[in-house]
């Protein structure tokens, strides 16, 4: 009762032709006690059936506009379809419908109607019922709908009879003729007749016809209709994206069609024959699109949304809701100033007031109207972090701790620090830049670090969300949380002494902790206010639209359906979780799997990465999806080389192919990179580094992921190419720009990096200070896949500092292959095998021909992981050093086997410059 | 002075043809034009005429124009007449029209416009249904279209529902233009009709196209005012004018005047009607267009004056009095505000105009309450009634009603994006909420649309300035920007002095407190900022070592009383010391301290 309660039909219908063609099925549905024929249903299913697409209609919200006659007939069908087979059942009902309220053509008549509607609900003594009488409970949902009808044509006006009646004729008239003149319906009682008597005539050849009607008529009736529309409103709109309009979105059917057309075809007609639903549907449909628009940015055809919604804010001024979509579809356009605009312009006319926030905690005051613009400030801080815009987002969002402060609203409140704690996280603010320096410390009283900033405003947004009970912030800022943790070492806020006994909370046990919690969310969600007012309309919408996919495609309507639910297919399946729940639930996952890469564990990387896939796909939005997809293939690179990579990567382009800027660009330009170094073709390696620099935007402190990427490439492009002194300057750089904003882990990399460019410059001394510094940062943050590496390096360099060090450099290795070969890619551990074999032939005890294959193995290994890779110049390596073992067994086929094979990957190593051939392929 | 007779006839002739076409108010507007026209050798015909009380007092008020601006009218009147090359242009079309209307006035049309003149749209098209002479064809659609705008008025209040009032459309007009189309393909359409298809054009949201047909309207039928106005409409912007293609006619003069004040280049405007003047002498629509361009112009006294001639001289108009009650408001003349309420409310109380007077009123009593009522009774006579909605949204805020007024606002933003004081109010209440950033929005968007406004600059630089943004540079730059503007309160001018010295760049702060100064001094005004500016300079002489100055700027500052004078008083001591030898101590800090 509640939930009706909540849907509220109440005082919000407008009765349109729609409507009362719902309340004429409901008739059907539960004839009541006056009703002069009974409906004679074929079995219980087939009239619970019935009730199942009545409560649907009235709830879905899958559109703005109510469907015409036509669809509204063509869905009954469908509903009735599998239950049976084409009777002549369905079709008396609809053409029952149909003459029933083409009949309806005087006020009177309207009148006689909503009077025998009345008839239909049970009456106040429920004991005294009969068994046969089927009467609809006044207080269930089709009551309920039932009673706000006759309540809206109670208080209707006689002028609002006179529109009424006049839309009931355009309504009825739409399927016939879309331009005939309004003369010509008003015929009246024979009609009526004619179909009292073709149904009496039914019922006698019932058994005769529904034998021998062949059963394509019916498709056939409606459906060329339908593409015939699809043709004129395909040639009316050349520069609207009809066709993914119609293919992909599911919301296909001349409703959408009919729209656009009215938008072309020159607007004057825009309201004839498009009645708009109740209040309630309309905001569902709203949230639905909002929800589609903040998960898949750009997913939607913008020009056809934007029209949409400008149609439905002429014809609805008052719902100040679509300026917002209009806004968000702005937004994840990338138009600031539409977008700006619409902002201003929703916050203006609501007042805040229409929440957005439905998990809000304090009802807005009785009799005083003060408005909530700190919401629009929060959005606007928002808008602004999308954009870019640092700074402006964080005026705007600390201007909004202040209004809501002022104004005790502690939910905006929260969620104000959350998208703070957001913003923090996702740009790099340089501790000394000054950005929040001391003017803004959100009164902690004395200046700290944008770090500490951070974690205090993260703590503080984690315990607001506890206290306010909003489960989904909860969950945000515990994710939030995780992450911070999987980046920085914690230290008390305020020191008092030199890093005096603190436990680093970077502990991969306390980080997965904080992720579980999160998920605890899926449960906790059913009893707090997070779930959508309109879950039962999303599941109704749903089902609809099963309802549609079944006209639309004809081959199931040829299959054999007889179960109700076969309607259901398991995908569109509606979830009872909302899916902001999933996504964050989902995110939890994606998190985790981004720490294990960290942590160095491949394996629970690609599993986590699947199960993300596979449960939360639905729900994610489309760059978490494309990250998920990223990680995978770059899995595929590190352990199956590059041609499976690219072959899953071409999978994935087609798929995210729509997006801008997206992940898998990134990964693909990576994946280029890393192939062309390995093949040594240094141009193309040149040429994608530009193409990865030219992506990050020019803003310091924006896209910092993607600058560290492109500097890192391109130093290891300028190590490729021998200029020691330009890869270490790029590399130092960098190294100093990841300590100005606080980017440790990256940090560790790079550092890693300069060791082999020194390394590689013949400077091992001050190639192994780089490399053990690394190494403490690595252990600092538990990254022990780095680790491993940075100990391979400190092996190599020890190795390269002379065959004295040998034994130290094997101890050091044999500490780390576990990990190495546990969790390595094919490169790490080729390089591995080969620093293992040197070692071994350093060691002046160690003696070819007693055990051979100690060495010949790991060499064998290498050589074919490098080839895998195309990674010549390593594999030259490594069958110069087979070729040299062979030689000191005197095994001559072996070494010159060896020695081709070393010669085939020289070659290729120094004619690489000259093949441009993979990327004119890409 | 053959041409003012040509005007004459030309005038006559068109009142007739618009009249008999039902096109009243362009008809009013020709006449008023008519009788405008100076008379050098009164015609029995126009004394006839001109039979109103009106032109009984128009000898003195000649006079006491000339005495007012008597330059301009000398100049304008010795000026050879200007329409007369633009005369040759346009087709003698005046006479032929006449000849060609006498002739096909059919019983029919009669009939119909009779039923027209009753408001029975309908009849009077059905009556016409089968008439095909182009008069009776325009008369008929004009009729439907008519209806139909009646008909959408009646249904925007029926058919308001939960979600407000949907856009009703005018349902004629899809039938209209089909007809009227067809009509212009053919060339059959005459300048009448031409208009009629333009405005149907127009409510169909097909713009361009409307202002090209408006202005084959007006090209083949210059002296309909209604064409004209609704092609001033269109021209939203500099370009869209520029880019019209229309013939010489003097009534091309008063068009682009109309689109030059709409398009707020007030100055260009008033040299076009006070061109214009020197045919149409006594025409009160100028008179009044100039009082209005004046007013736009913040020269209240003089835009008060015509004023009041207008009043004087027409005793019961009621149009163009609403901007009057705004000098009257903005003079904060009570009695003249009330008198004027008085009289419009005896003369047509239903007029939204009359209900901004009598709102204007209210809110100069700071009876708010009452002066929203009265603007909300304008608002639903007219809800497209742009000033009301911003005037609403004042009072709102004097009430304190935030949310209130800014929907007020709001409303009138979207139904002129152009109107910079909606945007500037919306600014200054989110500047009251304590939002500096989100009022910075709006505060850019008028600067925008009025960028030589500096008070619009001076609210941004204030909001940049605030405490909780503290955007120091960037107020100082909107503050340039006002002080480039003719800031009148001086307020930019200091405010750039305050923050380049707080900034520490005495050099400049020095240079805008000495330009304050002098402004100050030729205003004659006193006051704390005065006593400021002296001091700091009095200080900045000082620590820059010209004595003199310094000595002078603090004797100024003797003249006052209070703590300052302590202060300079210690300055002097300092300044004097080094001077007569004695070791230099900073005596200045203790006394400013």
């Amino acid at each position: 009762m509640a939930g009706i309660a909540k849907e509220g039909f109440s005082g919000i219908v407008n009765l349109t032709p729609h409507k009362i063609a719902v309340c004429q099925l409901i008739q059907y549905f539960a004839p009541g006690v006056h009703s002069p024929l009974a409906i004679p249903f074929k079995s219980i299913s087939q009239h619970n059936r019935l009730g199942l697409f009545l409560l649907s209609l009235t709830r879905a919200c899958d559109d703005y506009v109510e469907p015409s006659l036509d669809q509204l007939i063509t869905q009954f069908k469908a509903a009735g379809v599998g239950g049976f087979e084409y009777d002549w059942f369905v079709d008396w009902l609809s053409e029952d419908l149909t003459s029933r309220l083409s009949s309806l053509s005087s006020p009177d008549d309207l009148y006689n109607f909503f009077e025998k509607l009345r008839g239909i609900l049970s009456p106040a003594d429920v004991a005294s019922m009969e068994d046969e009488q089927c009467f609809l409970d006044p207080s269930s949902h089709l009551g309920v709908f039932i009673r706000c009808c006759i309540l809206a044509f109670s208080i209707l006006t006689f002028e609002g009879v006179c529109h009424l009646l006049s839309n009931m004729t355009i309504y009825c008239n739409a399927t016939d003729s879309a331009y005939g003149p309004p003369e010509d319906v008003l015929n009246d009682d024979h009609v009526l007749q004619e179909s009292f008597s073709y149904s009496e005539h039914n019922r006698v050849l019932r058994f005769d016809e529904s034998e021998t009607r062949p059963r394509a008529t019916k498709s056939s009736f409606h459906i060329p209709g339908e593409q015939q529309m699809r043709g004129i409103a395909n040639e009316l709109l050349v520069d609207f994206d009809v066709k993914f309009k119609l293919g992909d979105l599911g919301i296909c059917n001349n409703n959408s069609i009919g729209k656009l057309s009215n938008d072309t075809g020159q607007d004057s007609d825009y309201q004839r024959g498009i009645f708009l639903r109740s209040k309630w549907q309309i905001q569902g449909y709203l949230n639905e699109q909002a929800n589609l628009l903040e998960r898949g940015a750009g997913s939607l055809p913008f020009n056809s949304f934007e029209t949409s919604l400008r149609n439905l804010q002429k014809m609805a001024p008052d719902l100040h809701h679509v300026k917002y979509l209009r806004y968000l579809n702005n937004l994840y356009n990338d138009d600031y100033i539409s977008a700006m605009e619409n902002l201003h312009r929703y916050y203006d006319y609501s007042a805040g007031m229409e929440g957005i926030f439905t998990g809000s905690s304090e009802p807005p005051l009785p009799g005083i109207h003060v408005g909530r613009y700190e919401s629009a400030l929060l959005c606007l801080g928002i808008m602004h972090t999308r954009f870019g815009h640092s700074k402006q987002a964080l005026e705007g969002l600390s201007e909004a701790v202040r209004i809501s402060q002022q104004n005790n609203d502690d939910s905006c409140l929260s969620y104000t620090l959350s998208a703070i704690c957001d913003l923090l996280s996702k740009i790099g603010i340089s501790s000394n830049s000054g950005i929040i320096g001391s003017r803004y410390s959100l009164g902690l009283g004395t200046p700290l670090s944008t770090k500490q900033q951070l974690l205090v405003l993260l703590k503080r947004s984690l315990k607001r969300a506890e206290n306010l009970k909003l489960t989904s912030l909860l969950a945000f800022s515990r994710l939030a949380h995780a992450a911070f943790h999987l980046k920085h070492v914690e230290r008390p806020v305020l020191s008092s002494g030199p890093k005096a006994l603190t436990k680093l909370r970077t502990e991969p046990k306390l980080v997965c902790k904080e992720l579980r919690l999160t998920s605890y969310l899926l449960s906790e969600f059913a009893s707090d206010a997070l779930s959508p007012p309109n879950e039962g309309g999303a599941f109704s919408t749903a089902w609809l639209k099963n309802l549609e996919k079944s006209i639309t495609s004809p081959a199931s309507l040829d299959g054999n359906k007889t179960n109700d639910y076969n309607a259901f297919h398991f995908s569109s399946q509606p979830n009872p979780i909302p899916v902001s729940v999933l996504q964050l639930a989902g995110a939890s996952y994606l998190l985790r799997a981004t720490s294990w890469e960290l942590y160095g564990s491949a394996t629970l990387v690609r599993a986590n990465t699947l199960v993300y896939l596979s449960c939360f796909a639905d729900s994610a939005s489309s760059s978490e999806l494309s990250m998920a997809y990223c990680k995978l293939i770059q899995h595929q690179a590190l352990f199956n080389g590059y041609k499976e990579a690219l072959n899953a990567l071409k999978l994935a382009e087609a798929k995210f192919s729509s997006l801008p800027k997206s992940p898998i660009l990134v990964q693909k330009l990576q994946l280029i990179h890393e192939r062309a170094l390995h093949r040594g073709e240094l141009k193309i390696a040149r040429q994608v580094c530009d193409e990865l620099g030219i992506l990050a935007s020019s803003t310091s402190g924006v896209d910092l992921d993607l600058k560290v990427v492109a500097s890192i490439r391109l130093a290891r492009t300028l190590l490729a190419a021998k200029q020691f002194n330009q890869a270490a300057t790029v590399a130092g750089s960098l190294f100093s720009q990841c300590y100005k904003f606080n980017l440790h882990i990256e940090s560790a990399s790079v550092l890693l990096l300069l060791a082999e460019i020194h390394k590689k410059s013949g400077n091992a001394v001050l190639g192994l200070s780089h490399a053990l510094a690394s190494l403490s940062f690595c252990r600092t943050f538990n990254l022990d896949l780095l680790e491993a590496s940075a100990i391979l390096t400190i092996a190599e360099l020890w190795l390269s500092l002379g065959c004295s060090h040998a034994k130290r450099a094997s101890s050091l290795l044999h500490h780390s292959l576990p990990m190495i070969f546990g969790h390595g890619g094919l490169e790490l551990r080729a390089r591995a095998n080969i620093t293992l074999v040197k070692c071994h032939l350093c060691d002046p005890s160690f003696v070819v021909a007693d055990d051979p294959d100690i060495v010949l193995d790991p060499l064998r290994q290498a050589a074919k992981d490098l080839e895998t890779l195309e990674f010549h110049e390593m594999a030259a390596e490594a069958f110069y050093l087979t070729a040299l073992i062979y030689n000191a067994m005197g095994q001559m086929e072996g070494r010159e086997e060896a020695s081709s094979s070393f010669k085939k990957h020289m070659i290729a190593f120094e004619n690489a410059g000259s093949e441009e051939k993979l990327w004119n392929e890409l | 002075m053959g041409s003012k007779e040509t005007y004459r006839a030309e005038l006559r002739s068109s009142i007739r043809q618009l009249r008999d076409r039902c096109l009243y108010s362009a008809a009013r507007w020709a006449g008023e034009l008519l009788v405008g026209i100076e008379q050098d050798n009164p015609p029995s015909s126009v004394s006839a005429s001109r039979g109103t009380p009106s032109s009984s007092a128009r000898p003195p008020h000649q006079q006491d124009y000339l005495h007012r601006d008597g330059s301009s009218f000398r100049r304008s009147r010795s000026r050879p007449c200007p329409g007369s090359e633009g005369l040759s242009v346009t087709p003698a079309g005046g006479v032929s029209y006449i000849t060609q209307d006498e002739i096909d006035d059919g019983d029919y049309y009669l009939l119909a416009k009779s039923y027209f003149d009753c408001k029975e749209y309908r009849r009077a098209a059905h009556v016409l249904r089968t008439q095909t002479s182009k008069k009776s064809i325009f008369l008929r659609c004009y009729a439907l279209y008519l209806a139909g705008e009646k008909r959408k008025e009646e249904e925007t209040i029926e058919l308001e529902g939960p979600l407000g009032r949907s856009e009703v459309c005018n349902g004629e007009l899809a039938h209209l233009e089909r007809e009227l189309c067809a009509l212009r393909r053919s060339s059959a359409a005459d300048p009448f009709t031409l208009y009629l298809y333009g405005i149907v054009l127009r409510d169909k949201g097909c713009t361009s196209l409307a202002c090209t047909v408006l202005a084959e309207s007006v090209n083949a039928y210059p002296w309909n005012w209604s064409a004209w106005s609704e092609l001033q409409a269109l021209c939203t912007t500099v370009d869209i004018l520029t880019g019209l293609n229309l013939k010489n006619h003097w009534m091309k003069d008063f068009f682009l005047a109309g689109a030059y004040q709409e398009l707020k280049m007030y100055n260009e405007a008033l040299q076009k009607y006070e061109h214009l003047l020197g045919l149409f002498q006594f025409s009160d629509y100028i008179q009044a267009q100039i009082a209005t361009a004046k007013y736009s112009l913040r020269d209240y006294d003089e835009a008060e004056i015509i004023f009041e001639e207008l009043l004087r001289v027409d005793p019961y108009r009621i149009d163009s009095m609403d901007i009057y009650s705004n000098l009257l408001y903005a003079k904060e003349s009570f009695s003249s505000l009330s008198s004027l309420a008085h009289r419009v409310f005896l003369t047509d109380k239903y007029r939204p105009e009359s209900c901004c007077i009598i709102a204007n009123y209210y809110s100069l009593k700071g009876l708010h309450e009452k002066s929203v009522i009265y603007f909300r009774r304008a608002l639903k006579l007219n809800k497209k009634y742009l000033s009301a909605w911003t005037l609403m949204g004042h009072e709102y805020v004097e009430m304190k009603n935030t949310p209130a007024a800014i929907d007020a606002y709001r409303r009138a933003v979207d139904i002129n994006p152009r109107d910079y004081r909606a945007w500037y109010g919306l600014g200054q209440t989110y500047e009251m909420m304590n939002m500096p950033f989100y009022a910075l929005y709006y505060f850019r968007k008028s600067a925008f649309l009025q960028p030589s406004d500096a008070r619009l600059w001076i609210a941004m630089g204030q909001c940049y300035e605030s405490v909780p943004l503290q955007m120091l540079e960037e107020a100082i730059k909107c503050y340039a920007r006002a002080a480039k503007c003719n800031d009148r309160e001086g307020i930019a001018l200091h405010q750039l002095a305050k923050l380049h010295s707080v900034l520490g760049r005495s050099e400049q702060a020095a240079y805008y407190y000495k330009k304050d100064l002098e402004r100050m001094e030729e205003e004659d005004r006193q006051g704390p900022n005065m006593i400021e500016a002296l001091l700091f300079l009095a200080r900045h002489c000082k620590t820059e070592k010209k004595i003199e100055e310094a000595e002078m700027y603090c004797t100024r500052l003797l003249d006052y009383t209070g703590p300052e004078k302590e202060t300079a008083k210690s300055i002097l001591r300092g300044l004097r010391m080094p001077q007569s030898g004695f070791p230099s101590v900073e005596f200045d800090h203790l006394g400013s301290s």
